[in-house]
């Protein structure tokens, strides 16, 4: 044989042998999809894959001071496949006995290991592809369980599922709760929840589901998987401590009053931001929970707050002085054949406007009102003006549910004789709170209203993305001289009037009080009416930080008027925010310090030397130092105040006696001691004498 | 345009039908990543499908740059440069082996430096080592029955090239070696030594098996473990296995059509080890039998030209090339198909395998080179008959 011939046929029985092997692939092809075509696509059916959207972390909601309000914990469910592909019956067998000791080991596990390895067991014979393992697991707590024989072998070949929920936290419980928002039981969002759900939920991520039986989604590890974009957060305006004050106080004055249910609104004067917001409503429970948000949704006739808008009109018109007389004809006078009594008894005759309006007389007001507009054939005049003062607004807050406001018009077809005189007392006309308080703060910011507001921030990952700035509704609603004259009208109502019970010398409150009959229409005797009892104002009257406004609805106990029921709210509220708040105090040490003040020098705190040196800076009290150490006492010399530095041993016991708790606490830590604390104030007495050498003991220290 | 085809096609020298072959593989290719390489996309580059296809069509572009100047060159020259070639490479295999860039824990890869691109060595191994072949063949043909003066200095570039590329990338090891096989048997080589070098090839694997169990960082032992394992105890096979099935499945005669293939988003490796998979979901059986066909087209134009000049060196090298690629894309679908272990094995020219791709090129214009001056012989031949 030749070479030629020897490499030809060697060449051709090669290519025969490949050809054999391509006929073969084609061949199998063809087998899989003629003879096990079938199987294989019911198995494809049977591993049905869809994407599913997966929810994306939503949103904080931080109050102005960046405490949260409302955050979402993500809490997990752990769950089985025990039917899955690689799971076979050698590792699961081999693995069982300690999974199901595991489980059992964990904190709350409802079944001892032998329980657990039945379940198992059981599970798996029954072939169950979503076994619940355990609900509300945390983060900490899943890392561990994914460690756990089996499971650390992952979905595939260990079974292990883990479905990510969010559980929606409110750090400060009912704080504000209506205000910040909840799901409520129809499943819709409210407060700042819903209003800013867009911003809060964020974008939906996508991830293949493998369908099981019973209609449950099990996420499959696929390379495809798109995250879920997290929600932004929103900053609101509420200063939680606010908040607080504002619940507390409600809270105290409803139940005393044993009323159906009652709101309270604390707003910045000079921006129109809502720093606190309380509603509470009695449960059948009998006790008070934020249930509905009364400040924002509940509009009713507002009553004798609303006589501060027609005082407010007639001043700006300038028909009438504050000084004038007028003839109050012992609170009882008709207009149109209905007669108008005034709330309480009295017996005047001639007296001031200003007298009229302080002791509220529905008489007095509503004359004026008549005499001056619709004697005069301009009664369409006095609308305007309500309509200048934008009472007729909503005053578009963020959260939904608004209630609309009503001012009649004069060419409506309600309109009547007694119209008027009854619109100038506060009827015929609905109004919410938050309206009613936009109005009153626009009185005390110089006659520029402000659009109340919510949220102030939008921000991701802490760094902002939006910033809503405070929005001037209206330049002004009135001649400068008319807010004066009427800021001292409703600072007399304090002072004098109908609210004197609030009356204090601390700082000057200008506000209304305002008693509404809800069912008048009815014409029930005194006793079976339903009154809704209402403060407004603002404070400190002369340089106004804040205005608030508190409605109570149907109090049933111990009184009914504004003055009585909704005032004593305010001022509770007012005292603890001017207490906070030392911008608004009047400096006591504003003049030049005194020589030979010794006597009234402070006693001050033993404590950090470089604390007390800028404390006392601050209060530009005059005191000299002798040294520069970390800790000092503080002694009174002659007319300053003397810092002596104290030297800390490493390991002796100071006299920590007159020290605050913070100092103390850093000292005696660092010494390595346990501390036990109990009462407030600064350290009276230790446990352990001083000089004594420190080595781990426990020292006792009581405050005082 | 079409006379701006026929004028490339008559200028065009060298076997055509391997030019067409080659066109229409690439044509193919294009299709098949465009689908499948969408779950790709999606992970990687927010779903611009485009990402990937333009990435293969550059490589395209470069790989058929590459392909054409190798069929410019003489090819006698590649006989000249394949000792040098095989000299450069084993260094290069030791060092990849200890120092290289891992993928999927195999370490296979070394980057150039200053150019910083990334290729297999073992890509570079093949060529080097079919040409080295083909060269030694092709001279001792006289005497290649001869054990010392022939077969020796055959077998053992052979068994070093193929011990140093295993312990990462067995396919591609034992692929060579078989292409190796074959090439000497075809060679002449007395088939007793070729018994005695599988022999050979037998003791070195277990050498390497024994090794792994002390070095499995180097040794993929697990991973030849786990997938023969898969083959030979599930007969479903593995998940990627299953999911290759029933793509097929889905198929049909014609196909599910381009674009629409489900289980692209499934099948692990859509793009690369299972791409036969897709094109017959999307193309059907058919399609998948148009592949075969082209693969197998090309082994009959590399074998014809063996069978016109038996004993030269450029027909020894063509067949060989040719050899090593078909083997390749036959072991690719059979994968696919459950007929072998999972092997990592690219289907040439139509898997998105980057500088694989760019050495299939080579090969290709390395054989069309030959084949051109296969058809100037034959055609100077007749003139002087």
């Amino acid at each position: 044989m030749d070479i030629k011939n020897e490499i030809l046929w060697r060449i051709y029985l090669v290519l025969l042998i490949i050809i054999i092997s391509a006929i073969a692939i084609f061949v199998k092809t063809a087998k899989i999809q003629i003879a096990e075509g079938d199987y294989w696509k019911a198995k494809a059916d049977s591993l049905y894959l869809e994407y599913r959207p997966v929810n994306a972390a939503r949103g904080n909601i931080f109050a102005s001071n960046g405490s949260l309000l409302a955050t979402s914990l993500p809490t997990f469910e752990i769950r089985m496949d025990l039917k899955t592909e690689f799971l076979t019956n050698e590792i699961f067998n081999e693995n069982v006995d300690t999974l199901a000791k595991s489980l059992a080991n964990l904190k709350d596990s409802p079944f001892t290991p032998g329980g657990y390895k039945d379940l198992l067991n059981e599970a798996r014979k029954n072939g169950e592809r979503y076994l619940l393992i355990k609900k509300d697991v945390t983060y900490p707590e899943l890392k561990k369980i994914a460690q756990f024989p089996l499971f650390e072998l992952g979905r595939f070949k260990g079974g292990f599922i883990e479905i990510r929920k969010q559980v929606r936290k409110r750090p400060f419980g009912q704080l504000a709760r209506r205000t910040i928002g909840y799901v409520n039981s129809e499943g819709k969002m409210v407060g700042l929840e819903g209003a800013f759900n867009d911003v809060l939920a964020g974008e939906q991520g996508k991830q293949l589901m493998q369908k099981v039986s019973g209609g449950k989604w099990i996420p499959v590890e696929d390379i495809t998987a798109i995250e879920p974009k997290s929600g932004q957060d929103i900053k609101t305006t509420i200063d939680p401590n606010i908040q607080d004050i504002a619940e507390n106080a409600l809270k105290r004055g409803l139940t005393y009053h044993n009323a159906r249910h009652g709101s309270a609104i604390i707003m910045e004067v000079s921006t129109g931001k809502i720093k606190a917001i309380a509603n509470l409503g009695k449960t059948k429970a009998g006790d008070y929970k934020e249930i509905y948000n009364y400040a924002i949704g509940e509009s009713t006739e507002p009553g004798s707050t609303f006589k501060t808008a027609a005082m407010l009109a007639l001043l700006e018109d300038g028909y009438i002085d504050v000084n004038d007389t007028i003839d109050l004809q012992m609170g009882r006078m008709s207009f149109s054949e209905e007669e108008m009594v005034d709330a309480s008894y009295h017996a005047l005759e001639k007296t001031s406007i200003q007298k009229a309006f302080e002791i509220s007389s529905n008489v007095g007001i509503a004359q004026l009102v008549v005499d001056n507009y619709q004697m005069r054939k301009r009664s369409a005049r006095f609308i305007k003006r309500l309509k200048d003062f934008n009472l007729h607004q909503p005053t578009g807050i963020e959260i939904s549910g608004e209630g609309a406001p009503f001012i009649k018009e004069f060419d409506s077809k309600s309109w009547s004789g007694i119209s008027l005189p009854w619109i100038s007392i506060g009827y015929e006309s609905k109004l919410t709170p938050l309206q009613m308080l936009t109005f009153y703060n626009a009185i005390a910011n110089k006659g520029r209203l402000m659009k109340p507001y919510l949220v102030s921030d939008v921000e991701e990952f802490g760094v902002g993305t939006q910033h809503f700035r405070p929005t001037v509704v209206k330049r002004t609603i009135a001649s400068e001289r008319a807010i004066e004259k009427m800021t001292k009208l409703l600072i007399g109502v304090v002072e004098r009037g109908t609210a004197k019970s609030i009356h204090t010398h601390a700082y000057k409150i200008a506000g209304k009080t305002g008693t509404t009959i809800l069912n008048y229409k009815a014409n029930l005797p005194k006793g079976y009416r339903k009154y809704q009892a209402s403060f407004v104002g603002f404070f400190p009257a002369d340089k106004p930080k804040y205005s608030c406004i508190v409605v109570v609805n149907t109090p049933r106990e111990n009184g009914f008027y504004g003055g009585s029921v909704s005032a004593p709210i305010f001022r509770e509220i007012a005292d603890k925010c001017f207490a906070m708040d030392v911008d608004m105090h009047q400096a006591i040490n504003k003049d030049k310090p005194k020589a030979m003040i010794a006597q009234h020098l402070p006693k001050v705190k033993k404590g950090a030397q470089k604390d007390i040196e800028t404390s006392l800076a601050y209060l530009k009290l005059p005191f000299e130092n002798d040294s520069e150490l970390d800790w000092a006492v503080v002694s009174n010399a002659k007319d300053t105040l003397q810092i002596t530095g104290r030297k800390m041993n490493s390991n002796i016991i100071p006299d920590i006696r007159g020290m605050g708790l913070k100092d103390a606490l850093h000292i005696l830590g660092n010494l390595g001691l346990n501390i036990k604390v109990s009462g407030f104030g600064q350290v009276a007495t230790q446990s352990i004498l001083p000089g004594t050498k420190a080595k781990g003991q426990t020292i006792k220290l009581t405050l005082n | 345009m079409s006379t701006i085809g026929t004028k490339i096609y008559a200028r065009l020298q060298g076997d055509r039908t391997i030019w067409l072959v080659t066109m229409l593989l690439a044509m193919f290719s294009l299709l098949a990543i465009y689908s499948a390489s969408g779950s790709l996309a999606y992970k990687y580059k927010g779903g611009d499908t485009e990402f990937y296809l333009m990435k293969h069509i550059a490589l395209l572009i470069a790989g058929f740059g590459l392909m054409y100047i190798c069929f410019l060159v003489d090819y006698k020259r590649y006989s000249k440069i394949a000792p040098i070639a095989l000299v450069i490479t084993i260094p290069m295999l030791i060092y990849t082996l200890v120092f290289g860039t891992s993928i999927n824990d195999a370490s296979r890869w070394i980057t150039i430096p200053v150019v910083g691109i990334s290729f297999q060595t073992s890509d570079l191994a093949k060529l080097a080592l079919i040409m080295y072949l083909a060269r030694a063949i092709s001279a001792k043909q006289d005497y290649i029955k001869d054990f010392k003066s022939a077969f020796l200095p055959i077998i053992v570039p052979v068994l070093v090239v193929c011990t140093l590329i295993a312990p990462a990338d067995l396919s591609s090891s034992m692929l060579l070696f078989l292409t190796s096989l074959l090439l000497m048997f075809i060679g002449r080589v007395d088939i007793k030594y070729i018994g005695l070098l599988v022999l050979l090839g037998i003791v070195a694997f277990s050498f390497l098996i024994i090794l792994g169990n002390f070095f499995p960082e180097i040794v993929r032992l697990d991973t030849w473990i786990t997938r023969t394992k898969d083959f030979i105890v599930s007969s479903d096979g593995s998940y990627q296995v299953q999911r290759a099935k029933m793509a097929i499945a889905e198929g049909g005669w014609l196909g599910v059509g381009p674009g629409n293939s489900i289980h692209r988003n499934f099948l692990p490796s859509a793009f690369a080890d299972f791409i036969y998979a897709i094109i017959i979901e999307e193309y059907g059986l058919i399609g998948g039998l148009v592949v075969i066909v082209l693969y197998l087209t090309l082994l009959f134009r590399c074998v014809s030209l063996v069978t016109r000049s038996p004993k030269a060196f450029g027909a020894m090298l063509a067949l060989g090339l040719c050899l090593s690629l078909v083997i390749q894309a036959l072991v690719n679908m059979a994968v696919a198909v459950h007929l072998v272990p999972v092997t990592g094995l690219t289907l040439p020219l139509m898997s998105m395998g980057g500088t694989s791709l760019l050495f299939t090129c080579v090969s290709l214009g390395m054989i069309l080179s030959v084949s051109k001056y296969i058809e100037q012989m034959s055609s100077a031949e007749e003139v002087k008959a």
